[in-house]
């Protein structure tokens, strides 16, 4: 679905992500874990197109996307649910979600009826959606991210830390919505701090560290590597 | 005396629509950008001015002189967008300001070398003629602009409010950052931004000066006072206070020139703008725009 393979991007001559190669296989939740630092937004933002890298390949469905533009890659079905959610606050909810629906064509009939599908799935977002997206609470405007992400029908949702921020009891519905979405089908590449709940919906987990992949496997893997473990899971979990 | 006050207004009313097109420009830029284009009007003397050469030099044809205009004030529209604010980056808000000052000067100096003497004839689109509603009257050539700035009112909200390309200036004008992830290209908008923000600045200088048969290379310094003015007072980035605020300063000064004198009549913007200042800094509709964004961002 989504192969990286020896990914170089820098920040001026700062090299963030030194020859990164992961894939996000189709169907599939692929978490992307790793400490602060370690580049994980980086790959987010590369893969989104918004940093250029120096080196390396990006496909999607063995489409070459590596000098794609930022706005041609929705349009491939790349969305993103940014970190820190990023929503217009001063839109409504409905404007938000047309906004999400901008890279498809504008005859596109299928838009309206998305936008009923995501108010089904959303009733929170529904019942204030005249409301300004700015007065919503921290959980509400991560549903209205997500919402909107998917509003661009992609391929591939890509979902920066979308814990972040977030009460324990939100964090579990925000992870709840996640794992509908791939039973749906959504192919999906979370990258998480809080690897806890992000093991709970993988499928496939990779550690980065220093902009490189240190470890690539199943959560179960995890489970078994005790140093990965201590240092991801903490020492409480067996 | 009540006749004579209703007649400065519908006076104040007529020429105000001028300084509500002005308006319109200055707020839809600053609305977008979150920054001041200093030269918006002098941008729009030399789109004249190269009307006004089309006159003198090509053919006496109105709609020549209007075409030529319009294309003028877009073209230099464009060059002040690549120049002053694609050029410098959106971090820099002071040094576009003042770059965008720079260019004030140097289209006054492009004008002045184009046609080198003070005042030229600027041709009027129809007759002036004199309307009369009972004891009132009204100048035709104003009731059409007012009737224009209308209609140009409706048309921009209707633009920014009822289409897709309006929903991404929106989005990009609230959260660039945010806008650039739902695949909105940032420079396309910022663009296209500037060339809507030209046509009106067309419009309006060609209605203006049509109506004031003349045209001098002060004409940017005073569109720059009026529409600035008019914004202020209306509220920044809010297109019906640009309209509302246009019409006040067309009245107040209408009837600052019966009840006084021409010289009051200038002052009497200026102390208009500064009252408002201190009274409501945000302007008529402005403070509603920024509780309005006080509210939106207090949780993001």
């Amino acid at each position: 679905m989504l192969y990286l393979e020896d990914i170089r991007t820098f920040y001026g001559e700062i090299e963030a992500l030194k020859g990164l190669t992961l894939e996000a296989r189709k169907g599939e939740v692929t978490c992307v874990l790793g400490p602060n630092g370690a580049g994980k937004t980086t790959t987010m933002f590369t893969i989104a197109g918004i940093l250029k890298p120096r080196t390396g390949t990006l496909f999607l469905e063995d489409e070459n996307l590596t000098h794609v533009s930022a706005q041609s890659r929705v349009r491939k079905g790349i969305a993103l649910v940014p970190e820190n959610r990023l929503i217009f606050p001063q839109m409504t909810i409905a404007e938000n979600l047309d906004t999400g629906a901008l890279s498809r064509p504008l005859k596109d009939a299928g838009i309206q009826e998305d936008i009923l599908k995501m108010y089904e799935r959303f009733p929170r977002l529904h019942e204030r959606k005249e409301q300004m997206a700015g007065t919503l609470s921290g959980g509400e405007q991560q549903m209205l991210a997500i919402a909107r992400a998917l509003m661009a029908k992609p391929k591939i949702l890509l979902m920066d830390e979308p814990s972040l921020g977030l009460a324990p009891l939100i964090v579990k519905e925000i992870f709840n919505i996640i794992r509908q979405l791939n039973e749906e089908g959504v192919t999906i590449l979370l990258v998480e701090q809080n690897a806890k709940m992000a093991l709970t919906v993988a499928d496939h987990v990779y550690l980065i560290e220093q902009g490189k992949v240190t470890f690539n496997g199943n959560p179960s893997e995890i489970h078994q590597d005790e140093v990965i473990r201590r240092a991801y899971l903490g020492s409480e979990v067996s | 005396m009540i006749t004579d006050f209703v007649q400065n207004c519908i006076d104040g009313i007529m020429v105000g629509s001028g300084y509500s097109l002005l308006a319109l420009g200055f707020t839809l830029v600053f609305g977008v950008l979150k920054r001041l284009n200093l030269s918006y009007g002098p941008s729009i003397m030399l789109g004249a001015y190269v009307g006004t050469w089309s006159f003198l030099n090509i053919a006496d044809n109105i709609w020549l002189v209007l075409l030529t205009t319009i294309c003028a004030t877009v073209v230099i529209g464009i060059y002040v967008e690549q120049l002053c604010f694609r050029a410098v980056s959106k971090e820099t808000t002071i040094a576009s300001m003042v770059s965008s000052f720079a260019i004030w000067m140097q289209l006054e100096e492009i004008a002045l070398h184009l046609l080198p003497e003070r005042t030229y004839p600027f041709p009027a689109f129809f007759d002036s003629g004199l309307l009369e509603f009972g004891p009132f009257t009204a100048r035709s050539e104003y009731l059409f602009m007012f009737v224009v700035m209308l209609l140009l009112l409706l048309i921009l909200h209707a633009f920014i409010y009822r289409t897709r390309i309006g929903l991404a200036i929106r989005a990009y004008s609230d959260h660039p950052s945010a806008s650039a992830y739902m695949g909105i290209d940032g420079s396309s908008v910022l663009f296209l931004a500037f060339i809507i923000v030209s046509i009106i600045g067309g419009i309006a200088g060609f209605l203006i000066l049509s109506a004031d048969s003349q045209i001098t290379p002060f004409f940017g310094l005073w569109a720059t006072f009026k529409g600035l003015i008019a914004m202020m007072l209306g509220g920044i980035g809010s297109l019906s206070g640009a309209v509302l605020g246009g019409l006040i300063l067309g009245v107040i000064e209408a009837n600052a020139f019966w009840y006084g004198d021409p010289v009051i009549r200038d002052i009497s913007s200026f102390m208009l703008l500064f009252t408002m200042l201190i009274i409501r800094p945000g302007g008529i509709f402005g403070h509603k725009i920024e509780i309005h964004q006080k509210i939106a961002s207090e949780r993001v």
